[in-house]
């Protein structure tokens, strides 16, 4: 089975090279943004560790902070370890990218960066992935517009909790705010218009 | 009419003569512009909607860089919006081709979260579903290969006979075929019906024999050999750090596999071998799938030894709210390494819903494998890699 790998020898492993950039909060083991790429590098290169594969890597939008995790593998001590990275800044989010490290970080910033809106400085080939170039905001953010036939967002609770949970009605359904991909409504019917007239 | 088959037979000659001198011009790539060449979005090598765009110096691959995002249905937002048991059936869409390790990887992170035990006849069934899948899986990714490499489609319909008597066994036993839909939180949605178990048994019956045709067929084809041999090579070194998983990964002669390094559902009481290739190359990925379908069905012959009774889904609420906290729970799908991170705020969807691609992590490395080869063998390399795009769009 594999193991997970303790936190805090991790921690003691990037503070002995580079002290103050790792801690620990509940068992997880943050890492200083500052200094992400060489202490991961540390991680990957310590004997102790020897966390040679990036499994994962992704970013969870806490509203008021990102996070991104990052799961490393050990394929010869067969043990895991995640590791978190904490961006207050919403405005204008990024971290040092990961491509130095591991190659295989390469696809999976861009898709953090297509989808949340982190940036990955250094990374060598940063653009959207799904999404097109220009495509108003970054879907996986919470407060991101509320997309086309979307009724509300979230889950607020099961429908037999609550009478406010229920699932609505078609056809009840209250009006959204306007996306900037809707098609013009008033435009449309300005041209229907113009054509009976012309009729 | 001599004299215009005589003009017929030079102008031939002539067009026969010019096309070599271009070819030979093509091949030395001396003093010709680059050309970017499309591939896809809808062309056969792709296997769906993805696109390759090469840069060629003659027939040399000098740049690859893939396009994708056509088939990107935003399933990690959508699934915010549903319960635990209603993102199901999102899974069985990120990859149509291994709808039921899909649904297993999901069904194993929100396990984790809810900290829910599953009965070992539920265990049992998921791992026969699941090694099902992967020879289903692994015909198709096989066949389409050897279509890749030239031969037309005679290879990939014998494949293809196998992988409709598992479809069939899908059917009769969920009612799906492909997006199966069958796993739930805690076990699976129906027992095994009364003639799914002799259906088995006929099919690992026969199939000794139809892989003994294959490989009659395929593994001394001389055209396959020149065609995938040496082609699309990459170092262990490289795969590992490229995050390469699954068949791709094991070519290179790494042996890990999820289910002998992190067994799930009880695949550690089941013996079977990790097959490993030796180069690299796309005829090492073709043959490590190959053996990885004889090892499932010795672990399915195992199963059916084995299958307990009991309960095969456990005693869970359907409007189950996990505590708060996060899971990521990985299987050894046909393509990779699976994974599902999930995050709960206590709420009764998933605060975050993330899926650890295979498909699309696999890619990271195809540049690197394709530059400096032909264009059609970029077309092999990329065939040996066995993507699914909807498990690269999601």
């Amino acid at each position: 089975m594999t193991s997970r790998y303790d936190a805090t020898a991790a921690m003691e492993i990037v503070n002995a090279s580079a002290p103050g950039a790792a801690c620990v909060d509940e068992g997880v083991l943050f890492l200083d943004p500052e200094q992400l790429a060489d202490s991961i590098q540390t991680l990957r290169d310590s004997e102790d560790s020897d966390l040679i594969f990036l499994c994962n890597l992704t970013a969870v939008d806490h509203e008021l902070h990102f996070e991104v995790v990052y799961h490393l593998q050990s394929l010869d001590h067969n043990h895991i370890l995640q590791v978190k990275a904490r961006i207050d800044d919403r405005e204008d989010p990024s971290l040092p990218t990961l491509t130095g490290v591991y190659h295989g970080a390469h696809l999976q910033e861009r898709e953090v960066y297509d989808l949340f809106g982190i940036r990955f400085e250094g990374h060598p080939d940063l653009r959207r992935m799904f999404l097109w170039e220009g495509f108003p905001g970054y879907p996986l953010r919470k407060d991101f517009l509320q997309m086309p036939g979307q009724i509300r967002a979230g889950l607020p609770g099961f429908p037999h909790e609550s009478q406010e949970n229920a699932w609505p009605v078609p056809g009840s359904v209250p009006q959204r705010p306007m996306h900037p991909n809707d098609p013009q409504g008033p435009s449309d019917v300005a041209v229907t218009e113009e054509s009976e007239d012309a009729s | 009419m001599t004299t215009s088959d005589d003009t017929r037979l030079t102008m031939q000659e002539d067009s026969h003569l010019a096309m070599q001198g271009t070819i030979e011009a093509l091949t030395t790539g001396d003093g010709s512009e680059p050309v970017v060449v499309n591939l896809g979005p809808q062309h056969p090598s792709t296997h769906g909607v993805f696109r390759l765009k090469v840069t060629l110096d003659g027939e040399i691959v000098k740049d690859a860089e893939m396009r994708i995002g056509y088939l990107h249905r935003s399933m990690e937002k959508l699934a915010e919006e549903r319960t635990y048991t209603q993102n199901i059936p999102f899974t069985d869409r990120i990859d149509y081709l291994a709808a039921m390790s899909n649904n297993l990887a999901y069904c194993l992170a929100a396990e984790e979260l809810l900290g829910v035990e599953v009965p070992p006849r539920a265990q049992a069934i998921r791992v026969m579903f699941a090694e099902l899948q992967r020879v289903a899986s692994h015909a198709m990714a096989n066949g389409t290969f050897i279509n890749d490499c030239g031969a037309w489609h005679t290879p990939l319909f014998h494949m293809f006979r196998d992988r409709e008597r598992v479809l069939d066994m899908f059917e009769m036993t969920c009612g799906a075929r492909l997006t199966t839909n069958y796993m739930r939180i805690g076990g699976v949605a129906f027992d095994l019906p009364d003639e799914l178990l002799p259906t088995l048994e006929q099919f690992l019956a026969d199939m000794p024999e139809n892989i003994a045709n294959y490989e009659a067929l395929l593994l001394e084809n001389e055209i396959l050999h020149a065609r995938a041999r040496g082609i699309g090579v990459i170092s262990p070194e490289m795969a590992i750090n490229s995050s390469l998983s699954g068949p791709v990964l094991r070519a290179t002669g790494v042996p890990w596999d999820l289910r002998k390094a992190n067994p799930y559902c009880g695949y550690e009481h089941y013996d079977f071998d990790v097959p490993v290739g030796e180069q690299g190359d796309c005829f090492d990925r073709f043959l490590v799938r190959m053996a990885e379908v004889k090892e499932s069905l010795k672990i399915l012959r195992q199963v059916i030894d084995t299958l307990p009774d009991g309960p095969y889904l456990a005693d869970l609420p359907l409007h189950a709210r996990p505590e708060p906290g996060e899971s990521y729970a990985r299987v050894e799908s046909p393509r990779g390494e699976l994974g599902f991170y999930l995050v709960s705020d206590g709420g009764p969807a998933p605060y975050r819903f993330h899926c650890r691609p295979p498909s699309l992590i696999n890619l990271t490395a195809l540049k690197e494998m394709s530059v400096g080869g032909t264009l059609a063998d970029a077309i092999v390399t990329l065939g040996s890699i066995d993507i699914v795009v909807g498990e690269i769009d999601r």
